[in-house]
């Protein structure tokens, strides 16, 4: 069921407004007694029942203990009328509970003469301060409806701004404006265009009449800022056509469907759709509407047009890129290019920095996907031991030319980590490990627990860190001493902050740790670890 | 000889292609697009496709399920995005073994024949299958580490069987999950400290495992070779701290 088709079942709870204004149908005005009476006929009828319950009860107790505090209990009737339906029905349960005391209570009895002159004060002291009480709860009484209604529009303005923070295009806000007025009043909302065709469907897919349409034209054309009518289609729908001003988005006038039997009810809703496009106006500009969706817009462009890239180049680059990796991994297999150490050498050559190029287009593709979308780990117990061996086999060649050394500690406990993202950021740093350190060189690779932490290091021989470069490692596109000075530093000083930011989605951390320029540097990942093995999962395990 | 049949739009992968199947002395036929590869498998014998997951005409994992309907034929799938969730599809949907762009001709060969040989054991009903220094009679259930027998807790060896019923090809989480605990009662931390344990039992070094290879957020492999990527490399040593 669409929102609407729920809102059309709303629709008859009517908004209450007093009978006597002037009804825009009819023209005709009618008696303020006559209405008065008819709105508050069944609070008078509660508060008198409420004086009589509370007479019975003294009339009881009378009987058996012989009260002086009569006018006293008289109040709760006055309390509650008071704070349940206003001021009227206060004063009503005030001056009939004194009525009453002195009919059943004061002698002479079933009389209302008082012979007493202290009754008569007592029973005059009991109307002040029935009155004030009274006043004072009806007071309280419309302070507690005007804090409900208010926090009621609060609340829907809560829901409009956000429907209107999803809203991509001109369309969708208005499609929310309609929404928000819909709901608010109740009935079906709808805004009509400046120039319209009399053919254009509605958000929900049903149109609005050609003649409400019509009829709407006419009134934007008669340059009447408050201009307003009423169109009877016969046995159908009866709707409400307003002016808007100022116009929301070239909208320039409201319909609402008031149902087949609108009666007296038009006035009350052309009342309130008066405040709620006052509401609606204010609201929209505070919103500054109009500019949200202008940016909306925009970044919903530039994000499709990034998708495109990254597809693009995903698939233009990759593919040839893998051709030629495909091709030297053929030609180095070759007996011609195996028996031949200089062509080997070349295609060798070929392979490997057609290698690096694949690694920055992924680094590049990975950083855009980064600042695009955020990282977002799918999360899964993985054996640490699993990340080590399957990034040495990714990084084999990358890491032929240099001594390469095992440190894994025996007890290190699963992780629960995305376990593509930690082997992409941990081989990463072999990549810069590999990348700043000389040929031969030995890079120690070792995983360990401490605490409640797995840290995975990387250490190497190679250029080091000055302790100003150190504070800058993993931002965004840092290029430092060590990209100069290394013999083969083609790079876009990506990886690092890539790694960095993996192994902050899963949680963890990256450090560097160097003496100093050309003294090293060691890298390390830190993953939280897990809880230890419960006595059901030995259960499990075990036959 | 055995045909190969490569079902891929970029003819420069296709000529790689047929240059690396070639060497090795197998017999390619190619297609371009996803009407004529399924045209080349229903017309001609093939013992092997090779298929992109990315065609002009119809989407990959389409193909693979058109032709696994009717064949058993191994099948090798190529992509260019490495999504974990997509290759346990492909496999779920009948794939042997998946590759991601860009590769070395050597692991697609490696592939290539060891579903070749898991497609022709379910013929031969061999029952031996080894895995580097490892062997595994899937009839007797004896398992063997350099000609010493191994003692394993029946879900050690359930593990192992369901990974040499399919050794050189990578056998998802679940599946595994499945095999060892039935549908619903293992999980996969369960599943990696069984394979720790597992791992002390039949690797020459386990912090250094070379048989059972993890394939990240897929599943494992039993490595024939069983071959580390360490080993391959010179200049290579390993110190352990307990």
């Amino acid at each position: 069921m669409s929102t609407f088709q729920q809102r059309r079942r709303l629709r008859d709870l009517t908004v209450s407004v007093p009978k006597g204004d002037v009804d825009l149908v009819s023209g005709q005005h009618s008696s303020h007694w006559t209405i008065f009476l008819a709105a508050n006929a069944i609070p008078i009828v509660a508060t008198l029942a409420l004086v009589w319950l509370a007479t019975v009860i003294l009339a009881v107790v009378n009987y058996f203990v012989p009260l002086n505090f009569v006018p006293l209990v008289y109040m709760l009737p006055v309390v509650l009328a008071a704070t349940q339906w206003g001021i009227v029905p206060g004063l009503i349960a005030a001056f009939t509970g004194a009525a009453v005391a002195d009919f059943f209570f004061y002698p002479p009895l079933y009389s209302f003469w008082l012979e007493n002159p202290q009754d008569i004060v007592d029973l005059l002291l009991y109307l002040l301060v029935a009155t004030v009480t009274s006043n004072l709860a009806a007071r309280l009484r419309k302070e507690t409806v005007v804090v409900s209604r208010r926090e009621k529009e609060i609340t829907e303005l809560h829901a409009f701004s956000q429907s209107l923070a999803t809203c991509l295009t001109d369309r969708d806000l208005i499609f929310a404006v309609q929404d928000y007025l819909s709901n608010t009043l109740r009935y079906r909302t709808v805004l009509l265009a400046t120039a319209q065709d009399g053919s254009e469907a509605d958000a929900d897919g049903t149109a609005v009449p050609a003649v409400v349409r019509r009829e709407a034209v006419k009134l934007m054309a008669a340059n009447d800022p408050h201009a307003s009518t009423i169109v009877e289609r016969g046995n159908r729908s009866t709707w409400l056509v307003r002016v808007i001003t100022p116009q929301i988005l070239g909208y320039g006038a409201i319909a609402a469907e008031l149902g087949d039997s609108p009666g007296e009810r038009a006035a009350a809703v052309a009342q309130r759709v008066d405040q709620l496009l006052e509401e609606a106006t204010v609201t929209l500009k505070h919103l500054k509407v109009k500019e949200a969706i202008e940016e909306a817009t925009i970044n919903y462009r530039t994000e499709i047009l990034r998708d495109a890239l990254v597809g693009g180049v995903s698939h233009e680059l990759r593919t040839p890129l893998a051709s030629i990796l495909g091709c030297c991994s053929v030609l180095e297999e070759m007996p011609a290019i195996r028996n031949d150490p200089r062509s080997h050498a070349l295609v060798e050559a070929i392979h490997d920095q057609a290698g690096e190029l694949d690694n920055e287009i992924r680094d590049l593709l990975d950083a855009t996907r980064i600042s695009a979308k955020g990282v977002r780990p799918q999360l899964m117990w993985t054996d640490p031991t699993d990340i080590v061996s399957a990034v040495l086999k990714q990084k084999e060649r990358r890491l032929a030319s240099h001594w390469v050394t095992l440190d894994l500690a025996r007890d290190v406990p699963l992780v629960r980590v995305d376990a593509v993202l930690v082997e992409q950021a941990l081989g990463q740093l072999l990549e810069n490990a590999a990348k700043y350190s000389l040929v031969g060189s030995e890079i120690k690779i070792s995983s360990r627990c401490e605490q409640d932490q797995v840290v995975f290091s990387v250490k190497d021989q190679g250029s080091g860190l000055t302790v100003g470069e150190k504070e800058q490692l993993g931002k965004r596109s840092f290029r430092g001493h060590r990209h100069s000075v290394a013999a083969a530093s083609p790079g876009s000083g990506l990886g690092l902050w890539i790694a960095s930011t993996f192994i902050a989605a899963n949680g963890g951390s990256v450090h560097a740790e160097s003496a100093g320029p050309n003294l090293g540097t060691t890298i390390s990942l830190r993953l939280p670890a897990t809880v230890p093995d419960t006595p059901q999962r030995v259960d499990a395990i075990n036959d | 000889m055995t045909k190969v049949l490569v079902i891929d739009d970029e003819a420069q992968i296709r000529r790689f292609l047929r240059a690396g199947f070639e060497l090795h002395g197998y017999t390619v036929l190619e297609a371009e697009n996803a009407a004529a590869g399924l045209m080349a498998a229903t017309m001609k014998p093939i013992d092997l496709i090779i298929l992109d997951l990315n065609l002009p005409d119809l989407e990959g994992s389409e193909v693979l399920e058109r032709i696994r309907s009717w064949s058993n034929v191994p099948m090798i799938v190529l992509s260019i995005y490495s999504d974990e969730q997509e290759k346990v599809r492909l496999l779920r949907l009948g794939a042997d073994d998946y590759v991601v762009k860009p590769f070395g001709i050597s692991e697609l060969l490696a592939r290539s024949e060891a579903a070749l040989r898991r497609h022709l054991r379910s013929t031969n009903r061999d029952p031996v299958v080894r895995a580097g220094p490892l062997s595994i009679d899937l009839v007797s259930r004896m398992v063997t580490l350099q000609g010493n027998r191994v003692q394993l807790t029946r879900k050690e060896y359930t593990l192992l069987h369901a990974l040499a019923a399919h050794v050189g090809l990578v056998v998802t989480h679940q599946h595994l999950i499945k095999e060892i605990w039935g549908s619903h009662d293992g999980n996969i931390q369960y599943l990696r400290i069984l394979v720790r344990k597992l791992r002390q039992k039949v690797e020459i070094d386990p912090m250094h495992p070379t048989l059972i290879v993890s394939e990240s957020g897929v599943g494992y492999r039993l490595d024939r070779g069983g071959k580390g990527a360490l080993d391959s490399r010179r200049g290579v040593s390993s110190a352990y701290c307990a």
